[in-house]
C-alpha cells in the first residue's frame, strides 16, 4: 500500500488516508480546489462543486460536514473532490475501508457511469476481495 | 559522576529541544510573512477565512469581553482612586489609571482572554488536523495550508488583539473620566490634557506593537504546537497543554519586556 500512497503528482486519490476537512461542508471541501488551483471565485468555484455533486447524484450532501456524512456521501464527496482536481488517473485506494455501508463495487460502477472524467479509473484492492467485482 | 553526567545530558536536551522549538517558531513566522506579501496568497478564500477569524476571535465575543472590561475596570480604577485620596495624591489618579490599566493591564488580560478562548482551540484545532491528516490530504489537492489555514489565523489573531484591547482601553478611559469627575464636563479639559501627555508617539507606538505581538503571540505558538503533534490520537491533550503553557511565558515575557523598556 506504500506504493498507492507514493503515486506521482498527476495522479487523483480517494483514500482513507486522506480524509475531507472537518470543519468544512462538502461543497466548501471540493469547491477550495478550483480557487487555489485556478483562481476561480468563490461563486463560481461553489457553482462548479454543486454542478459535480449534482451529477454524480447527491446534492443533497452539500451542506453537510464529515461528522454528519454516511460513509458512502464521505466517499461521494472524497470522489467529487478528486475528480475537480482534473488529473488523468484516478486512483481508489483500498474501497472497502471508506464504503462499509453499501455493496462498494456496484455503488463505484454506478457512480463511474454517472461522472465525466477522461482520464481513468484504478481501484486498488485486497486480491481476496477479487471476487466481489465479478457481477 | 554519574549523577553530574545525567544532569548536565538532561539539561543539554532540554536547552536544544527550547533551541529547536525557538527555531521552529521563528522559521515558520519568517514564512508566513513571506507569504504575507504575495498578492497570490490573498485571494477570496483566504480572505473569507481571516473574517472568520476575526468574527470567532474577536466579535463573537465582544459582549462578554466589554463587560469583563468594564467590571475589571471599574474596580481597579475605584481601588486606585481610594488610595490616592488616602495618600493625598488625588491630582495624581487619572494618570496612575491610565497608566496602569490602559497601557499594562487591559492589553495583558485581552491577551489572556483571547489566548484561553481563541489560542486553546487553534491549537487542538490544528494538532486534531495533523493527526488525521487533514494537513497532508489539503497538499495532496494543492490546497496549500500555510495560506488556507495557518496565516488566516496569525492576521485575524493580531487585528483581533489589538482591537479588543484598543475597545477596552477605551472603555477603561471613559470609566476613569465618570469615577473622578463623575457626570460633568468641567474635568474634560484636565481629563484630555492628562491623555495627551501620556500618549505620546512613542507609547502610542509601542503599546501597538505589544499588542500585536501578543496576538501573534496567542495564535503562532498555539499552530506552531500544533503541528508538532505526533500522528497519535492521545497526543493531542499533552500538544495542547504544551502550547498553552509556552503561551503563557511568551506573553509573561512581552509583559516584562515592555515594562522594563518603558520604566527601566
Amino acid at each position: 500500500m506504500a506504493a498507492v500512497a507514493a503515486l506521482p503528482d498527476e495522479v487523483a486519490r480517494v483514500a482513507l488516508d486522506l480524509p475531507l476537512r472537518a470543519n468544512l461542508s462538502a461543497l466548501d471541501n471540493i469547491a477550495l480546489i478550483p480557487i487555489y488551483q485556478r483562481h476561480f471565485r468563490v461563486g463560481e468555484s461553489n457553482q462548479q462543486a454543486q454542478q459535480l455533486l449534482d451529477h454524480l447524484g447527491h446534492a443533497d450532501i452539500a451542506p453537510l460536514r464529515d461528522p454528519d456524512m454516511t460513509p458512502a456521501q464521505r466517499f461521494v464527496t472524497k470522489l467529487a473532490r478528486a475528480l475537480i482536481l482534473k488529473r488523468p488517473r484516478l486512483v481508489i485506494d483500498r474501497p472497502g475501508a471508506m464504503l462499509y455501508d453499501v455493496p462498494y463495487p456496484t455503488f463505484i460502477r454506478q457512480l463511474a457511469a454517472r461522472a465525466e472524467m477522461t482520464g481513468t479509473w484504478e481501484i486498488f484492492d485486497f486480491s481476496w476481495n477479487q471476487a466481489l467485482y465479478k457481477e | 559522576m554519574n549523577f553530574l553526567a545525567t544532569s548536565i545530558e538532561s539539561l543539554g536536551a532540554k536547552v536544544v529541544g527550547w533551541f529547536t522549538v525557538g527555531y521552529g517558531m521563528f522559521a515558520f513566522l519568517v514564512q508566513a510573512s513571506l507569504l504575507l506579501l504575495e498578492p497570490a496568497t490573498w485571494n477570496r478564500a483566504t480572505f473569507d477565512v481571516v473574517v472568520k477569524q476575526v468574527y470567532f476571535t474577536a466579535v463573537q465575543i465582544l459582549h462578554v469581553f466589554l463587560g469583563y472590561a468594564l467590571v475589571i475596570s471599574w474596580l481597579i480604577i475605584s481601588i486606585i482612586l481610594s488610595t490616592a485620596r488616602d495618600f493625598g495624591l488625588t491630582e495624581f489618579a487619572s494618570e496612575m489609571t491610565i497608566r496602569v490599566l490602559v497601557l499594562e493591564l487591559l492589553p495583558f488580560l485581552t491577551a489572556l482572554f483571547v489566548a484561553l478562548r481563541s489560542g486553546s482551540a487553534i491549537n487542538t484545532e490544528v494538532a486534531l488536523m495533523q493527526v488525521n491528516n487533514e494537513l497532508d490530504a489539503l497538499a495532496h489537492c494543492k490546497v496549500p495550508p500555510m495560506q488556507f489555514e495557518f496565516l488566516p489565523r496569525l492576521v485575524g489573531g493580531v487585528v483581533s488583539v489589538v482591537t479588543l484591547a484598543g475597545l477596552a482601553g477605551l472603555l477603561a478611559l471613559l470609566m476613569g473620566y465618570l469615577a473622578i469627575y463623575g457626570m460633568n464636563a468641567a474635568g474634560f479639559e484636565p481629563y484630555t490634557q492628562t491623555i495627551a501627555k501620556i500618549f505620546d508617539f512613542k507609547i502610542v507606538a509601542g503599546l501597538v506593537v505589544k499588542c500585536a505581538l501578543f496576538g501573534l503571540a496567542v495564535t503562532l505558538i498555539p499552530v506552531t504546537a500544533g503541528l508538532e503533534t505526533p500522528k497519535k490520537l492521545f497526543m493531542v491533550p499533552v500538544s495542547v497543554l504544551r502550547g498553552m503553557m509556552r503561551v503563557f511565558f511568551a506573553i509573561v515575557a512581552i509583559e516584562v519586556v515592555s515594562l522594563a523598556l518603558k520604566y527601566i
